[in-house]
């Protein structure tokens, strides 16, 4: 168990350190900096100040090696766009970015499960229809669902048509800001779930119409163990473990997903302070960005790994690593 | 099975059911309600594009911040957006002398900072000191020097501060409007340390931020918000004695997106935009008023035209062939007579425009002049005026005819253009229209904006079609624009000396007007200036949009204004229905 | 069901092919009369379609009206195009104009070509380099095997937005589409080979211990012609299912690239970029239309979609 903690642990490490170096040389070597954004006619003093302040004018290999050298100290650097340090900036998109993604996760996982149980464990109309809605949620993207849900939002203004927050939680209470988030989060959550919904049930139905397919189902049923039974007791815990297998790669679909979502419903999350980092080219904070999600991903997976274990036995046994 | 689905069948039919209910009563919306009198108190919320990179004015430009300042600092002297008159502000009044070098200003008694501690004319020293403080890099600094020297201040007592410019200076006291006055008592330690570059900035606790204002901030919440409340030590009083401002709270949400904010505007989560409208967002703007949710007005022409200009660097153009022709003022003539500018108002700006030929509009109220030489669409002229150029037509492949001279030398340029804005987008289609009719082939490229100014600062374009916004309506407050000398002098920047007979006549016409004192001589002087610049057009300009702006309908006191921000810039005196 | 997703996808492959005759109008022109300017409606005199001319009432309100004292008949099989109106009468737009007076359907058709092409493009190479890199770990085995497994991991469990974001806005921001599209199809078959390297690595394994690969080890033949005229065929039916699931996956990536810029510029028609105005979501109200790419978009997806499901296969959205 301990060799497998520590086998994770350097991946995520080795993850995390390639994927922020290679942003950050990515976008020191693109053209144009985020000097730019002092605007065309900005004095020279001001702009070479500026360059100074954020090692530019050092050669990449030398800022790079400075920066791995502040990082060690977990001092990201600051961010030129926002003027505040890369680690506020960052740890707070991260928390929204993680809040959106985990109640799309939880809706997805509560709607995708029970409904492929259903569609996998029975024929008839109600399967059917499970599977067509399925298919069709399938096939439309994030991109497309957050721009119908804002639209209807909009139009209807049932609920909030983006953010995260609005100004009427303001007096500061817990219940309040709770009742608020809860107002802005079926949007985002919803478009970022349907695909991910889908797909668990389209998963579930398979590994369940195979485990129903298994010898002991028929021994069961040949006892005269209730249909009920067989399904929910029996053939499901062995049709989990290719959904926990999904969970790991799951995490990376949330996290691309969840880019456009929070482009589209202006969800101050990670993704969208990295596209607005990218397109500034505001270095330190792309790095931060891209470490962070380097490390979310490694998490993702090690928790994933942990599920899958903890549903097979099998795999518990043999020391997987 | 049959009795399970028949119950998830009528758990769907109810919820369906449910659901009409609650659309049919959604839409049954309200209309407007008349409002009665003045009401205090209440909140508005209004929309910033981008968050304050700093809450000093003294070191940081961007708009948040500026827009932070209006609310919570206060200036000596304030120009009024509406009607570009001075007015006495933190200064009660002043009085100068003849030779209009020295002004003695009587500082308003009783006035105190947000935090109680009075206001008095060391607070003036004080700002004006860290403006010239070479350790603080002001970015105020160029725009408060005169003849080239800083303002020189001194306080007798603690109400009066005797300024004393080092040259006559044509704007005169309009130059405090630029200057915000800072606490002495919260910032000196970091003037005297040498950190006032990094005082005030965004991590800076807001009960820090002290100004004599009509707000005070309260809370700042990075990514989403600043929360601003009423200063209850506001010196400023109603016409009717009342106390100022009305308003309880503002709050300034941080929307990164036009789109966005539309969108927030449309449902009543805004009260103000942060800008004007686009001219796409009209209708929808116009439906939503309709249903008397928005009140839709017009601010005015705006002070900023669209530019079309030419790289006239000679270092770095000689080598081009095609260049001896753009640097004749003839080639941009028949530009200007090409096209058509009243189609161009039409197509580019929906109708919303008016015709210009220079880059003063008349949105800039104090300084345009309606007898600027005009060029009418004439495609007739333009062709002759390029035929003395010795530059005919010759029939290109696919239908397309480019003009070009004896040795081949075909007039075909790229023009570069932000792109992601639509108004830029139309104005380059038409203007590639209307120039191919007399034989000018333009090739559009648009680019990001980095990119775009990247290769501004190098010359390294062929043509440029951008709206480059003046920082002040006063022409001698744009000098870095109008003298061939100065950084944004966009066509050729970075000249050491006049490149031509006209642009030295313009760069002494200039320095004269920014030194009289006399309205009407400035005025004449000016006059001269863009007579000077139509005749020979280094940039060319066709339309200035009207603006639009749009704001909830529950608020009162609303005094438009061309400039940004369009409402806020008052905000002492707003108040909402409800 | 599967017959219904082939239909569907074939459907907007033709229409794709046939883009330049089914479209009535060039993609680029744009008719300054018609900004925003809804679908022209078509009439019919008996037999024979006709529309009316629309007139511009109101630019700034974007009213427009049918001028109905001039019906202009349609002209068939004239001009190269299936459907067309003689120039200066009309314009005839199906589905509308968008905000630069360009035709929207035409648009539509043209930018089938180009999405579709580059989600070719990119499988593609997803599928080469896959092949590629799976069939050498597979066959070398041992060390060579394991390192190409763990980068293909690695590789895998990035998130696929995010490093596409992180490339692409390494380059300068605004290039030519040309350029464009092959670096988009680079990116997305960097993006896509290790999905096809895993199983073709795991299928060339198994079938190297076969003895019709044996024999021919005997006779002499040497590694790449191994691979090649043996293995890597094997690996094929894979492949082909790969195939089909990657090329929705590239489709929605340009589309969400060029919808946040950083796709093809706008002068191209594409379904990304055709978007990019429907983020202007107050618009929509009255400009419902600009959505149109989304109807493309989710027939070609949801007909892959169904086309795989009669094999039993699991469609996992990869990418979003």
């Amino acid at each position: 168990m301990t060799a497998f903690v520590a086998r994770r642990l350097l991946f995520a490490v080795a993850l995390v350190f390639v994927v922020s170096s290679a942003t950050l040389l990515l976008t020191r070597l693109a053209p144009g900096d985020v000097t730019a954004e002092l605007g065309p006619f900005a004095a020279p003093a001001e702009v070479a100040a500026a360059r100074a302040r954020l090692g530019l004018d050092r050669g990449p290999v030398e800022q790079w090696a400075l920066w791995i050298a502040r990082v060690g100290r977990f001092d990201f650097g600051d961010s030129f766009l926002y003027n505040r340090p890369v680690r506020d900036l960052v740890g707070r998109a991260t928390a929204n970015t993680a809040i959106l993604a985990v109640v799309a996760l939880l809706a997805a996982t509560a709607f995708g499960i029970p409904l492929g149980i259903v569609s996998g464990s029975r024929r008839g109309t109600a399967a059917t229809v499970i599977r067509a809605v399925s298919l069709v949620c399938l096939s439309v993207p994030p991109l497309l669902t957050s721009l119908l849900l804002v639209f209807l939002a909009a139009t209807t203004r049932w609920l909030p048509a983006g953010g995260m927050t609005s100004v009427d939680a303001l007096d500061g209470r817990w219940s309040t800001w709770l009742a608020d988030l809860a107002t802005h989060l079926p949007l985002p959550a919803l478009a970022l779930a349907l695909p991910i919904a889908a797909t668990f049930e389209r998963l579930q139905a398979q590994s369940m119409a195979e485990a129903l397919q298994q010898p002991f189902v028929t021994a069961a049923a040949a006892r005269g163990v209730a249909p009920r039974e067989i399904v929910l007791r029996h053939a499901w815990r062995v049709s989990l473990r290719p959904i926990c297998g999904v969970y790991g790669i799951a995490i990376g679909t949330l996290l691309s997903g969840s880019f456009v979502v929070e482009f589209v419903t202006a969800w101050p999350g990670l993704g969208r302070l990295m596209y607005e980092a990218l397109r500034a080219r505001d270095i330190y904070l792309v790095a931060g960005c891209a470490a962070m999600g380097g490390w979310v991903l490694a998490a993702g997976m090690m928790v994933g790994d942990l599920l899958l274990a903890a549903a097979d036995p099998r795999l518990r046994e043999q020391g997987r690593g | 099975m049959q009795t399970r689905l028949t119950r998830i069948g009528l758990i769907l039919a109810g919820a369906g059911v449910l659901a009409a209910l609650v659309v049919v009563f959604r839409f049954g919306s309200s209309g407007p309600s008349p409002a009665p009198e003045l009401r205090r108190g209440g909140q508005i919320v209004a929309s910033l594009r981008s968050e304050p990179r700093s809450f000093n004015r003294l070191v940081s430009r961007d708009y948040a911040t500026e827009v932070v300042t209006l609310l919570t600092q206060g200036r000596l002297a304030r120009i009024n957006r509406a009607t570009f008159e001075l007015e006495p502000w933190l200064a009660e009044g002043w009085e100068s002398s003849a030779d209009g070098r020295t002004h003695t200003l009587r500082l308003r008694p009783g006035v105190t900072w947000s935090d109680g501690t009075p206001f008095t004319s060391a607070d003036v020293l004080f700002s004006l000191q860290a403006v010239y403080d070479p350790k603080a890099q002001s970015v105020l600094t160029s725009t408060l020097v005169v003849g080239g020297q800083p303002i020189k201040a001194i306080a007798p007592d603690a109400q009066t501060v005797v300024l004393t410019y080092a040259a006559p200076s044509g704007p005169g006291l309009r130059l405090l409007d630029n200057l915000p006055i800072l606490p002495k008592h919260k910032l000196e330690a970091a003037l005297m340390s040498g950190s006032f570059a990094a005082a005030w900035n965004s991590t800076t606790p807001p009960a820090e931020i002290v100004g004599t204002g009509p707000f005070v901030l309260r809370e700042y919440q990075p990514g989403q918000r600043l929360v601003l409340e009423r200063n209850p030590r506001y010196w400023r009083r109603a016409a009717d004695d009342g106390a100022l401002p009305y308003l309880d709270r503002i709050v300034l949400e941080i929307v990164p997106e036009q789109n966005a904010e539309l969108l927030r505007l449309q449902a009543g989560e805004l009260d103000l935009t942060s800008s004007e409208l686009r001219p796409e967002d009209y209708v929808p703007v116009r439906e939503a008023e309709k249903q008397g949710r928005l009140r839709l007005i017009e601010l005015g022409v705006g002070p900023d035209a669209d530019a079309f200009w030419f790289c006239l660097k000679p270092e770095v153009k000689a080598k081009d062939p095609r260049f001896k022709y753009v640097q004749r003022p003839e080639f941009r003539k028949a530009i200007s007579h090409a096209v058509d500018r009243e189609a161009f108002a039409e197509t580019v700006f929906l109708g919303a425009a008016v015709p210009v030929w220079g880059p003063i509009t008349p949105g800039n109220l104090q300084w345009f002049w309606a007898d600027v030489p005009r060029y009418p669409h004439n495609d007739q002229e333009a062709q002759s005026l390029l035929a003395t150029l010795n530059l005919h037509d010759r029939d290109e492949r696919d239908g397309e005819t480019v003009v070009a001279d004896l040795d081949g030398v075909e007039m075909r340029f790229t023009v570069l253009t932000q792109r992601g804005i639509s108004w830029y987008e139309r104005g380059t289609a038409v203007l590639r229209d209307e120039l191919a009719k007399i034989g000018i082939v333009l090739d559009i490229v648009p680019l990001e904006v980095g990119a775009l100014i990247q290769r501004l600062l190098a010359c390294d374009y062929d043509a440029i079609y951008f709206r480059p916004m003046a920082t002040d309506l006063d022409p001698a407050g744009n000098l870095d624009f109008w003298l061939s000398s100065g950084s944004a002098h966009f066509w050729n920047i970075g000249q050491k000396t006049p490149a031509a007979d006209w642009e030295r006549r313009i760069d002494t016409l200039m320095l004269e007007q920014a030194a009289a004192l006399d309205p009407a001589r400035r005025r004449q002087e000016f006059n001269l200036v863009q007579q000077i610049f139509a005749e020979n057009l280094p940039a060319l300009y066709f339309t200035a949009p009207r603006l639009y702006y749009a704001h909830s309908a529950r608020l009162r006191g609303v005094v438009p204004s061309v400039q940004r921000p369009p409402v806020l810039w008052s905000a002492d005196t707003l108040s909402v229905t409800n | 069901m599967r017959r219904a997703g082939l239909t569907l996808v074939t459907i907007v492959a033709l229409v794709a092919l046939g883009a330049p005759w089914l479209a009535p109008n060039p993609p680029g022109r744009s008719f300054p009369q018609s900004l925003y300017a809804p679908p022209t409606a078509v009439h019919l005199r008996g037999l024979r379609p006709f529309i009316y001319q629309q007139r511009l009432i109101s630019r700034l309100e974007r009213r427009f009206e049918d001028d109905v004292s001039r019906p202009v008949a349609l002209h068939w099989f004239a001009d190269g195009r299936l459907v067309s109106i003689p120039e200066g009468e009309g314009p005839l737009l199906l589905l509308g104009a968008d905000a630069l007076g360009r035709d929207i359907f035409s648009r539509l058709v043209y930018g089938a070509r180009t999405s579709l092409a580059l989600a070719l493009a990119g499988t593609l190479g997803a599928l080469v380099l896959g092949a590629l890199v799976g069939g050498l770990a597979g066959y070398a085995g041992g060390l060579v095997d394991d390192l190409l497994s763990r980068i293909t991991e690695f590789v895998l469990v990035l998130p696929a937005m995010y490093v596409a974001l992180a490339l692409r806005a390494a380059l300068p921001l605004v290039l030519p589409p040309a350029t464009v599209f092959v670096l988009l199809a680079a990116i997305f078959g960097l993006l896509g080979w290790p999905i096809v390297a895993r199983g073709v690595r795991a299928i060339v394994a198994s079938e190297r211990e076969r003895e019709y690969v044996m024999a021919s080890h005997a006779l002499g033949a040497g590694p790449w012609r191994m691979l090649l005229r043996h293995l890597l065929p094997s690996a094929a039916g894979y492949m082909a299912v790969q195939a089909t699931l990657l090329l929705p996956a590239f489709i929605l990536a340009e589309a969400t690239l060029s919808y946040v810029g950083l796709g093809f510029p706008d002068t191209v028609p594409t379904w990304g970029t055709m978007l990019q105005s429907a983020a202007n979501v107050s618009l929509l109200g009255q400009a419902p239309l600009m959505l149109a790419p989304a109807a493309p978009i989710l027939l070609v997806v949801l007909g892959v979609n169904l086309s795989i499901q009669g094999r039993g296969r699991t469609p996992v959205q990869l990418e979003p």
